[in-house]
């Protein structure tokens, strides 16, 4: 019994980092209406971010945090604008195909920088805690807590903001909100800038959570990132988060009793399963057999 | 014998474009899982004709069989694969729904091999298929190396011929119907999902074909040799060619693997940096795919013209179950036996609505 709660504790852990990396992507996906396949990057970006930040600012852990987030900030912004903009109009997949050849882009550009090995932070876990039946590190109890924080704020942005007003009535109808006067590329931009500070911080979390990381973290995260997503159901914001505790945890059960190697093919399962029985999520009571991505 | 090589490797690449370009540039479905078909063809030739494995390495099977039945059968079990896969990605899931399920398909596939080492001794992967058949046939090995361009050639025209029937056979025109617009196909009484299925399983045989030959080119197989940037080259050739054009697939990865591999060469790869060739090569790659899909979807050689259009269109959600069938009955005879042609015609007239719709949106 012992194991199995333990395993809950990560799975809750790696559930936190997931749901904050799972919002951003569906935070892209509301606005623009795309699946942002350089979503990884994003992640990958503000852990090496982060790693260059530590130097300067003497493994200061809320320094890297910022450091992380402002990256990932910009990186969205760049994309947004570099790609998303310049394709408007065009097919779902096309653009899909386009933040594939970004993602393949940006990490061979980061192994360029970096190398293609991988590297370590400096910070520490932190110490073993026992809360109630779980085990956790100091690193996990920080990453549980911001990820609830940063779901606090995403919620208070979007249901009690201008903006998050804005960002809802765009995620409606681009066009009707445009002609009702919300400044709509404003708007998108601001969005993209949010999920990716918010991915970048995500980067950062896993990164620190997984102890090692090389180019390819945030890619290997990506389709973890897209099962939650699904489990959620695409654009839905807060039901993203309800993904990402159902994909944590049954991963993370799944791994302790077979073998952690194969975790991911649990995932993986679970998104086929996912695909051909719940395509809009699963907190959708009858899910429509079309889907229009 | 450098350029004999590089001349071969693309050649088998080409019969894999063709493969691929049929599902995605006729079908219009981005499948992530498609180089997976290579793999398993290749790890299965091996596993056919190598022989019982020697301790420790491990992997299934192990007989000693003709190379000609080894590639036979694995087709035929790559095919299984792809039927499973396809039956389940398909059916109701199109777009980035259909690319992210093939995807994770793949992915597992890939952490299975990698990880349970007894079916193709996981991370070391398999080897030992050395120019079968060369004692024979009595050839030197360089002698051998130009004989096996020649059949890759020939495969290469053969492949080419049939796709180009196939193109513009009343399946072909069928399949581009249904990827224009599939629900005025299946108002014209196409079977939406049978011609993809069918396009599918035709493009992962020729991946099962390609691996056959790649494990006799390369002699090795182990999981860096299906990375996913592999694929990504692929896509990338065909872009560059023409989507949904045999011939334009052809040049477009004689371009991309001969110029690229070439060109890249020449790159400079400093001892301190050993990565940065390959990670350049990549950049490359990830640009020249932005770069068509932005200026030039529809390659150097379009797609047949004045049959179909370059650009796609928004591929439109899959009608529901319910209503295909309910499409099907009110069919009157005499539109059933109206020429094919119409229902492409109908479709991208229907298509160039959608269009002008998608883009407001």
């Amino acid at each position: 019994m012992t194991t199995f709660f333990v395993s809950i504790g990560i799975g809750l852990s790696t559930a936190a980092i997931l749901s904050l990396s799972a919002v951003a992507f569906t935070l892209e996906y509301a606005v623009s209406r795309i699946a942002n396949f350089a979503h990884g990057e994003f992640l990958t970006i503000g852990a090496y971010a982060a790693y260059s930040g530590q130097t300067i600012f003497h493994q200061n852990v809320a320094a890297a945090a910022v450091i992380a987030a402002a990256a990932g900030a910009a990186a969205g912004l760049a994309l947004n604008f570099g790609l998303i903009e310049q394709f408007r109009g065009r097919s779902a997949i096309t653009v899909f195909i386009a933040t594939l050849g970004v993602a393949i882009i940006v990490e061979n550009v980061l192994i360029i920088i970096y190398g293609a090995a991988n590297v370590t932070y400096g910070f520490g876990q932190g110490k073993l805690h026992h809360v109630g039946p779980f085990l956790w590190t100091t690193s996990d109890i920080e990453v549980i807590i911001s990820a609830l924080a940063v779901a606090g704020i995403i919620y208070l942005l979007l249901q009690r903001t201008r903006f998050g007003k804005a960002v809802r009535a765009i995620s409606q109808d681009r066009a009707l909100a445009q002609v009702s006067g919300i400044p709509a590329r404003r708007i998108i931009m601001q969005t993209w800038a949010l999920a990716g500070a918010v991915a970048g911080f995500a980067g950062f979390v896993l990164a620190d959570t997984v102890g090692t990381f090389g180019p390819t973290l945030g890619f290997g995260f990506l389709l973890l990132t897209i099962t939650a997503t699904v489990a959620g159901g695409l654009g839905r914001p807060y039901a993203t988060f309800g993904g990402a505790l159902i994909v944590g945890l049954a991963i993370q059960i799944a791994g302790t009793y077979t073998s952690s190697a194969y975790q991911l093919v649990f995932a993986f399962l679970l998104l086929v399963l996912l695909m051909l029985f719940r395509p809009n999520g699963v907190f959708v009571r009858r899910s429509a057999v079309a889907v229009r991505a | 014998m450098y350029w004999v090589s590089v001349i071969t490797e693309a050649g088998i690449f080409a019969i894999l474009a063709l493969g691929l370009d049929v599902i995605w540039g006729w079908g219009g479905d981005f499948d992530l899982a498609f180089y997976g078909y290579l793999a398993l063809g290749s790890y299965l030739t091996f596993v056919l004709t190598i022989g019982k494995p020697t301790p420790p390495v491990q992997y299934i099977l192990g007989f000693h069989l003709p190379v000609l039945l080894s590639i036979l059968l694995a087709v035929v079990v790559v095919v299984g694969l792809a039927a499973v896969i396809g039956a389940i990605a398909l059916r109701n899931l199109r777009d980035i729904y259909f690319a992210v399920t093939t995807l994770g398909a793949v992915s597992a596939l890939y952490l299975l091999v990698e990880n349970y080492t007894p079916l193709f001794d996981g991370y070391n992967g398999v080897y030992g298929l050395i120019n079968p058949g060369q004692t024979a046939l009595n050839l030197t090995y360089n002698g051998y190396r130009i004989v096996f361009l020649g059949v890759v050639l020939v495969l290469l025209v053969l492949a080419y011929l049939l796709v180009q029937r196939l193109s513009r056979s009343p399946f072909g025109r069928m399949l581009r119907a249904v990827r224009e617009d599939e629900r005025a196909a299946a108002a014209y009484g196409r079977p939406v999902f049978g011609a993809k299925y069918r396009a599918y399983l035709f493009g992962a045989a020729l991946a099962g074909l390609t691996g056959g030959l790649f494990a006799i080119f390369i002699s090795a197989f182990n999981p860096s040799a299906w990375t996913p940037q592999e694929l990504l080259v692929i896509y990338a050739a065909i872009l560059v060619g023409g989507r949904g054009n045999p011939r334009g697939v052809i040049l477009g990865v004689f371009v991309v693997y001969i110029g690229f591999i070439e060109l890249t060469r020449y790159l400079p790869s400093p001892a301190s940096r050993p990565d940065f060739a390959p990670a350049a090569r990549q950049i490359l790659i990830g640009l020249m795919i932005i770069l068509m899909l932005r200026f030039r979807p529809e390659g150097l050689f379009r797609e047949r013209p004045g049959l179909d259009r370059g650009p796609v269109p928004p591929a439109p959600a899959a009608a529901p179950a319910s209503q295909r069938a309910a499409a099907l009955p009110g069919l009157t005879s005499e539109e059933r036996a109206r020429r094919e042609g119409d229902a492409s015609k109908a479709a991208r007239r229907r298509a160039g609505k959608t269009e002008r719709v998608g883009k407001t949106e």
